[in-house]
């Protein structure tokens, strides 16, 4: 089922429709609150991002109608804010919003905040995962690649569960920090920078397989086929 | 009017004044007019007495019975020779001996006073015209008998000159409470001008003459606190108006940058065909300006609603050391690539928002990570005071000079201009962290010390 991003701005728009259909999600586009609400009565929407602004009818009205109406008041909604003000964060979780995120945002924050709210990120909570030749252990917290065991951190191996438990996923450095740190805020990127550099330096400079690869401008992917940049 | 009264300082001041002077004057014209009639009663009364000394005094000369009998009314004569004395003579077995009443008056006749009456055993009576009038008897001799002397007055001319007296006392009170609330209005006039030079110089602030002040000296005594004050405000604000203006004007300069860079490269690039890896490095590129602009943006909102105190804070007591240790834990791995080594020590609790708390300590650690000399130590220190817990973030680095160090809190001061493009700095660390410590009630302090540079926040207890 198709996700719904009700948008006005142009640009904005363009870049969410295009980057969430490269994600892998059908995506339809509205670009104001009227157009976007009459979408979401047709139905088949699995999920829908809503700006705040937007013209005639605006996000809180959207989402209201949303939720008045039984056959949408179930969609998960995540609401884009460029004000970042307390009582518009509560103001929308309070009308039924399910996240939100403020402008400007990573996007592949927006990827993984999408997914979580469908559940079918796929987050692996597997006791034993395996990316190439690597085996993870999550119990007994072993790392081990082909024979060779690789000892880590509890902090090294925080950040390999989180990487590995969304393979494929491009995670960014702030919901790294969140995750692994419990940093919830916008913290000196270099600090996650250097922490995947520690842990490339056991986990992929001994191997001829890179499993960790950095995705610039995003942030970190762990997955056995070759990035498809480096 | 009660409103205009209750608006206008001198009209209030007039009235009251106009009131304090009406009763003033009230009170003195009928002090003064109860005083004089006191007076003139009293004289007259004495008079009155001193006239039945004198009847008794004839009476007492030899031959006296037959002039009372022959020319009473010589008794009235000799005694002050006026009309409206009346005299009447009473013997012992209660005869009229003689009446001396040409008017016919009607008067009550006192019991006996004695031979020498005094002032309260003066009866007062009123006159057929209705005039006041006063009488007092006495006992004489007369040849070997005694007789009572009665002598009374009617004192028509005196009520007339005190209607008089009374008329001008009230006239002349009327006139010096209308000439004094005449008088006030013109003082109050002139005595608030001030109040309205300075209202017309608070009139002319403007965010351009922030500078001038109001002049103290010609100022009356009651206005210079409302003047000293009014001025230290104009200070407060011009220095408050200065700082957000120089914060703009940095602010733009340092966006300055990152959109040059931005504008420079994606002009470059798109001017001739290039490698898709190149546009590739052109985009990412242009994330890494982007991110700095977006945390720039974010650290700006932050201080602004700091500054606006519109942070809520979300205060839970923790463990001081428990706090260090993550923070440490967190920067391990970039202080690990400068060999940097990182100890944490003490204890004590924090009263402070966690997310807060972090921010700030993170700010700290990431300048200590970039600044300690490579190979050195970082020491994170908790401890508790007489009222607090501070903690505190001490490594060795290049020296810092003291002129500097003071402006170290600075938004996008910098103290070596070499490291202004550090990577990831957006000059606003050190101002998030004294607003974070502002809004907690606490600290920021940094103490140097040759080559050791020791950065503490304090928080509060409560």
């Amino acid at each position: 089922m198709p996700i719904l991003v009700i948008e006005d701005e142009p640009k904005t728009g363009d870049y969410l429709q295009r980057g969430l259909a490269e994600s892998g999600f059908a995506i339809r586009l509205a670009r104001n609150g009227r157009d976007g609400l009459a979408l979401a009565f047709e139905g088949e929407i699995e999920l829908i991002v809503l700006d705040v602004m937007l013209p005639r009818m605006d996000g809180w009205q959207v989402l209201e109608a949303l939720r008045a109406n039984p056959a949408t008041a179930q969609i998960p909604v995540l609401f884009l804010t460029a004000r970042d003000e307390v009582q518009d964060r509560v103001r929308g979780l309070e009308l039924g919003a399910d996240d939100y995120l403020v402008k400007p945002f990573a996007f592949a924050e927006l990827v993984a905040r999408i997914r979580t709210l469908l559940r079918r990120g796929p987050v692996r909570e597997d006791a034993l995962i395996r990316i190439g030749d690597m085996e993870i252990d999550v119990f007994r917290r072993r790392v081990r690649r082909g024979a060779v065991t690789i000892a880590l951190t509890a902090q090294e191996f925080g950040l390999l569960h989180l990487l590995a438990q969304r393979e494929g996923q491009v995670l960014s450095r702030s919901l790294i920090a969140s995750h692994v740190w419990d940093m919830n805020f916008d913290s000196d990127t270099n600090v996650i920078d250097a922490a995947v550099r520690r842990l490339r330096r056991k986990i992929d400079d001994p191997f001829e397989q890179k499993l960790i690869h950095t995705r610039r401008g995003m942030g970190y992917v762990c997955q056995a086929q070759p990035a498809a940049t480096a | 009017m009660t409103g205009r009264l209750r608006h206008s300082l001198a009209l209030r001041i007039g009235a009251m004044f106009v009131l304090v002077v009406v009763l003033a004057a009230a009170g003195l014209a009928t002090y003064l007019y109860r005083a004089f009639v006191a007076e003139i009663e009293r004289r007259d009364d004495l008079q009155l007495l001193g006239k039945l000394r004198q009847v008794q005094i004839l009476l007492g000369r030899p031959g006296a019975a037959g002039l009372l009998h022959t020319r009473p009314d010589f008794f009235r004569d000799t005694m002050s020779g006026q009309e409206n004395s009346l005299v009447r003579f009473v013997a012992a077995n209660g005869t009229v001996l003689a009446d001396i009443n040409a008017a016919g008056e009607r008067y009550p006749v006192p019991p006996s006073a004695g031979p020498a009456p005094q002032r309260a055993s003066i009866a007062s009576w009123t006159s057929r015209a209705g005039d006041p009038g006063r009488a007092v008897a006495g006992s004489a001799r007369l040849d070997n008998g005694r007789l009572t002397v009665v002598v009374a007055r009617v004192y028509g001319e005196r009520s007339a000159m005190f209607a008089r007296y009374r008329v001008r006392i009230a006239a002349a009170a009327a006139v010096s409470a209308l000439g004094a609330a005449l008088l006030a209005a013109l003082l109050l006039l002139r005595g608030l001008r001030p109040l309205r030079v300075v209202a017309e110089h608070a009139a002319l602030v403007r965010p351009g003459t922030l500078a001038q002040r109001l002049e103290v000296e010609d100022a009356p005594s009651e206005l210079r606190p409302l003047i000293d004050a009014f001025n230290a405000m104009l200070a407060r604000l011009q220095e408050g108006y200065a700082r957000l203006s120089g914060f703009s004007a940095d602010l733009a300069h340092e966006f300055r940058t990152p959109v040059a860079n931005l504008l420079g490269q994606s002009q470059v690039m798109l001017a001739q065909p290039r490698t898709a890896a190149d546009y590739e490095g052109l985009i990412a590129s242009n994330i890494e300006e982007l991110e700095r602009l977006a945390r720039m943006i974010d650290s700006m909102l932050f201080l602004a609603r700091a500054g606006q105190d519109e942070v809520v804070l979300a205060r839970q007591p923790r463990e001081a050391l428990e706090e260090l240790r993550k923070m440490a834990d967190f920067f391990e791995s970039m202080a690990e690539e400068r060999a940097l080594r990182m100890t944490c020590a003490g204890d004590g609790t924090v009263l402070a928002d966690p997310a807060l708390l972090r921010r700030a300590l993170a700010n700290l650690l990431s300048n200590a990570v970039r600044h300690a000399a490579a190979g050195s130590t970082i020491e994170l220190r908790a401890r508790q005071y007489a009222g607090g817990t501070e903690l505190s973030v001490c490594n060795d680095g290049v020296p810092v000079a003291p002129a500097h160090l003071t402006h170290l809190f600075e938004r996008f001061y910098r103290a070596d201009s070499a490291r202004s493009d550090a990577q990831g700095s957006t000059g606003l660390g050190l101002s998030i962290v004294r607003a974070i410590m502002d809004l907690h009630g606490g600290t920021a302090a940094v103490h140097a010390d040759g080559a050791h540079i020791r950065f503490t926040l304090a928080f509060p207890e409560r």
